[in-house]
């Protein structure tokens, strides 16, 4: 998750049965996982818990493929398409549903996926939604007039934030670290291309078919149910959406091979802000450079780490400093990040962070320091697993990975595996000042 | 790695679970410790809810946003034997802290851990609450951030957040809701090390704190917690006795003014109940109809945001919200004075006269014609369910538990199954006839060009908006030009514009 430039990625977390701790398994409830023939695949946790049933359905769909120009913020804009009915239940009558049934019940969009969740009480009322939930997926119906009206409700959205440095910080760092890849823009998009979504009904049929499909999806359900009527309530469902079998090329990232910068002037008072990106790798449970960076990230840039004691609590230069290195399937961008209280301090801090950066090239990680880091991830995945929902919202984001719940558990033996070298030779591999782009921001004088 | 949710409290075991109410046995002493107790057996988690019936309203006057930087000086600076930097390289490895959250009449210090470390953590947040270490550099550090909040953030970094504290200060001026939490830029340039010490030694004491436990602690576990914290001194602080809130006697309206492509605006008057009082539940069906918070159910929702797609959410209030996980309200902001309130979320400037009319002639609408059986019916059944995912975390249930008791009932969620049966749609039409108008509004609006806005709202100007869908449906087109000239009473001495950059400098609003 991001630490300091946090996209807003609304994952709720409900209900009960904290896990035991396992030594080696950070993931420790039993899941199941089966395929319908069309692709379709389901990731079932019955948990003991009574009556809530988390329920979400993970298109791999995010802004990572909005390849074609123009068409940025697509994938996002096309989750509130999402909610606009079907034939047999109109926008109308869905919301009628989900107001009956109380759920929780919302979308969210990520770069590489897009989520959609229904929280419910009443294991009762699984089969209805299981069907109204299908039918949405199968059979989703609007006009060119509905994309019409909801195309504005985008930018309103976009507005939201309008006033949020961060959120402009962030889209100038993509937009200036990726030259090629799709991760150039946020799921937002960009706003002239948000302006430009009335015009989109012909292409929104086009990204339908290629990627609300089942074998592009995954339907993850935990909670108080029974998996084998799962089973059959998905295979009556779902078994006759037909498969997509498109493949999706996103545009390689060609090296960088200059440093890059780049600066914001907020037209109003703010504190400054200082953001450095690198090109790091993709997610991976298999090879150790993510995971050895994950661990990087944590000596250097945790609220526990020398830097920040010195630089937010000790000297008080800085409001805050995070580290944000994001799991993604494709390569994105480690990001370091700083909110500095004087605009005059910002080549200090951003001296301090690259001192930092060249230390840990140079300096082997403490094994105490390792040990308490490897506590640290294995009793917040703890807390964050300690509810239905967390579980759900947890994995939806590592499904939508690998398609795999086996992954969490790859992951942390891999955390196991890193050693103190590893760490070294990964910030000598990513962390050189060809490879990262620094963005800067500073207020003006408020009206 | 991506980063699991710390700062979200954790589960429970709903079955088996006894419960019992220390502080609703037998005769409460003022001025002695009192708690609340939640116990689990099995649960390898335990959440610490300690509750200081203390807030912002306690604030000296002219030492506004005081409570805050005292209460900060607790959570996120250190205790007499450990600095911060040693606190947090003891938490690190147990994935631990100590959260704060603040209100006008209270505040929560909190905390989840494993059974693993809970000897360990409770040693820590002991330490902190009973033993602050006071430190010069923590206090700086904690007042700069305050400051640099109110004179650079709230104005100009988060304006949906900036319209509700205008709103506050339009119900509350002269009142001690009346200000920020953080205080204002000139009271909080004043606060020194000796005010905080003094409001803690003050405030500080057995009587004005709950000690809230939940989860699968020891058996004794309690009676240790009781023990230390039984040695603050005893009292209590007196409630305070509140004067009414501002009741506006127009449409009165309060325009920050920027440059900002998007118009963010709340309005509200004060309700005199609530959760305490009967009427709240059926006003509650009242208020999710017209309004519930970030959910389809809301008709300003549906008119605003689905029929028209003017911006990205409309919702109603018939008490102070603050959202909690997910979209549910977080507990313990209790106020024994409550309002009624509207937000609808940033929009194009070109549409804001529109809106303004159209979210009032909403509300004249449900004071007229109230709730219809339909609507009724069905967002009863949704109040009835959706209230059954509120409280699910350790945190979150001993949340529930305190505001139960706060408000004088045995148990709120479970009222609420029991008296939401029971109402009718007369009962709901008659609480919105007794609560609500739409006659008598604080309005506060942050866009630019305030002057014509003001000019606007004033002369009625028709304000006609245009859509990007040319085949927009007739029922909407028609109701448009209904809202469109739709007359709003707004005197031009009761609209106060000020620059942005004015607000939050002194208590109270801008002068005029």
């Amino acid at each position: 998750m991001p630490k300091v430039i946090a996209l807003a990625l609304s994952v709720v977390l409900l209900v009960a049965i904290p896990p035991k701790l396992h030594s080696t398994n950070v993931f420790p409830y039993n899941y199941k996982i089966e395929e319908l023939a069309n692709g379709l695949r389901i990731v079932s946790i019955p948990l003991p818990n009574p009556n809530i049933i988390s329920y979400y359905t993970v298109v791999r769909s995010g802004s990572r493929n909005e390849v074609e120009p123009g068409k940025s913020g697509f994938a996002h804009f096309f989750e509130h398409i999402m909610f606009k009915g079907t034939k047999q239940v109109p926008r109308a009558s869905y919301d009628e549903f989900l107001t009956q049934l109380g759920a929780g019940t919302n979308g969210y969009t990520t770069d590489d996926f897009t989520c959609y969740f229904v929280v419910f009480a009443g294991r009762e009322n699984l089969e209805k939604v299981v069907k109204t939930e299908a039918d949405r997926f199968i059979n989703l119906y609007y006009t060119e007039e509905m994309i019409k009206t909801e195309a504005p409700v985008i930018e309103g959205e976009y507005y939201s934030s309008a006033s949020n440095p961060d959120r402009r910080l962030f889209e100038l760092l993509r937009d200036t670290a990726f030259e090629k890849h799709s991760y150039k823009h946020t799921t937002l998009g960009f706003l002239k291309d948000i302006q430009d979504m009335p015009n989109q009904y012909e292409y929104s049929l086009l990204y339908k078919k290629r990627f609300y499909a089942p074998d592009n999806t995954i339907l993850l359900v935990v909670g108080d149910f029974d998996h084998a009527q799962l089973m059959d309530l998905a295979k009556k469902y779902y078994g006759d959406w037909e498969k997509s079998n498109y493949i999706l090329q996103t545009p390689s990232e060609p090296p960088q091979t200059r440093l890059k910068r780049a600066h914001y002037d907020w037209p109003s008072k703010t504190l400054a802000r200082l953001t450095l990106g690198y090109h790091g790798p993709a997610y991976s449970d298999i090879t150790l450079d993510k995971a050895a960076l994950d661990l990087l990230a944590e000596i250097s840039f945790s609220p526990s780490s020398p830097l920040y004691q010195k630089l937010v609590i000790q000297e008080q230069k800085c409001l805050s400093l995070g580290a944000n290195f994001e799991d993604t399937r494709d390569p994105s961008l480690l990001t370091l990040s700083a909110i500095v209280k004087n605009d005059d301090d910002l080549p200090y801090v951003e001296g301090e962070i690259l001192k930092e950066l060249e230390r840990i090239k140079n300096e082997p990680a403490p094994v105490r320091k390792l040990a308490d880091i490897k506590a640290n991830m294995k009793y917040s995945m703890a807390n964050a697993l300690g509810t239905t929902d967390g579980v759900a919202g947890t994995l939806a984001f590592y499904i939508n990975l690998t398609a795999d719940p086996g992954t969490l558990n790859k992951l942390f033996d891999l955390y196991e595996k890193v050693a103190p070298q590893d760490i070294q030779d990964m910030a000598k591999k990513y962390f050189k000042p060809v490879n990262s782009t620094i963005i800067t921001l500073t207020g003006g004088k408020a009206k | 790695m991506r980063h699991p949710m710390k700062t979200y409290l954790l589960g429970i075991f709903l079955i088996g679970i006894s419960v019992f109410f220390a502080s609703c046995s037998g005769k409460v002493n003022p001025n002695k410790l009192t708690s609340e107790l939640l116990p689990l057996d099995g649960n390898p988690l335990t959440s610490f809810r300690v509750l200081v019936k203390i807030g912002s309203a306690n604030d000296p006057s002219g030492k506004e946003g005081l409570c805050q930087l005292a209460w900060s000086l607790l959570a996120n600076g250190g205790s007499r034997t450990m600095t911060i930097k040693e606190i947090t390289e003891k938490f690190y490895p147990m994935a631990a802290s100590l959260s704060l959250s603040i209100d006008k009449e209270m505040a929560v210090f909190s905390g989840t851990i494993h059974k693993d470390n809970l000897e360990k953590y409770y040693a820590i947040f002991k330490e902190m609450l009973l033993d602050p270490g006071f430190r010069e550099d923590d206090f700086n550090r904690l007042k700069t951030n305050q400051f640099n909040f109110l004179e650079k953030t709230l104005v100009n970094n988060m304006d949906e957040q900036f319209g509700k504290e205008i709103l506050n200060l339009m119900l509350y001026e002269g009142h001690p809701y009346g200000h920020h939490e953080a205080g204002t830029v000139e009271s909080v340039r004043g606060l020194t090390l000796d005010d905080v010490k003094a409001f803690y030694k003050e405030h500080f004491v057995q009587g004005n704190i709950v000690i809230g436990l939940a989860g699968g602690y020891p058996a004794d576990f309690p009676a240790g917690i009781m023990a230390d914290f039984g040695k603050l001194p005893e009292g209590f602080t007196p409630r305070l006795s509140l004067p009414p809130a501002h009741l506006p006697q127009a449409l009165e309206f309060v325009i920050a003014d920027k440059k900002t492509p998007a118009t963010a605006i709340s309005m509200g008057f004060p309700v005199s109940l609530t959760k305490a009082n009967k009427d709240f539940f059926a006003l509650w069906i009242a208020g999710s109809h017209f309004g519930e918070h970030r959910q389809h159910v809301s008709l300003l929702f549906q008119k605003i945001r689905e029929e028209r797609g003017q911006n990205y959410g409309d919702y109603a209030y018939i008490e102070h919200f603050i959202q909690g996980r997910d979209k549910f309200p977080a507990p313990n902001h209790a106020r024994p004075q409550q309002y009624f309130s509207i937000w609808i979320r940033p929009l194009a400037n070109s549409n804001r006269h529109f809106v303004i009319r159209q979210a009032l002639r909403e509300l004249k609408r449900l004071v007229e014609e109230g709730i219809s059986q339909e609507r009724f019916q069905l967002v009863r059944t949704y109040l009835l369910n959706y209230t059954k995912l509120y409280a699910q975390t350790l945190g979150e249930r001993l949340g529930w538990q305190m505001d139960s008791h706060n408000y004088g009932h045995q148990d709120f969620l479970a009222d609420v199954q029991n008296v939401l049966r029971k109402l009718t749609r007369d009962d709901v039409n008659r609480t919105i006839k007794k609560y609500l108008n739409f006659n008598n509004v604080s309005i506060a609006v942050i866009t630019q060009d305030a002057e014509a806005l003001k000019n606007d709202l004033v002369a009625n100007t028709p304000s006609p908006i245009k859509y990007a869908n040319p085949n927009m449906p007739k029922a909407v087109l028609d109701e448009d030009v209904v809202i469109q000239e739709f007359p709003l009473d707004v005197k031009a001495d009761k609209v106060r514009i000020a620059p942005a950059a004015e607000f939050f400098q002194k208590t109270g609003l801008p002068a005029k």
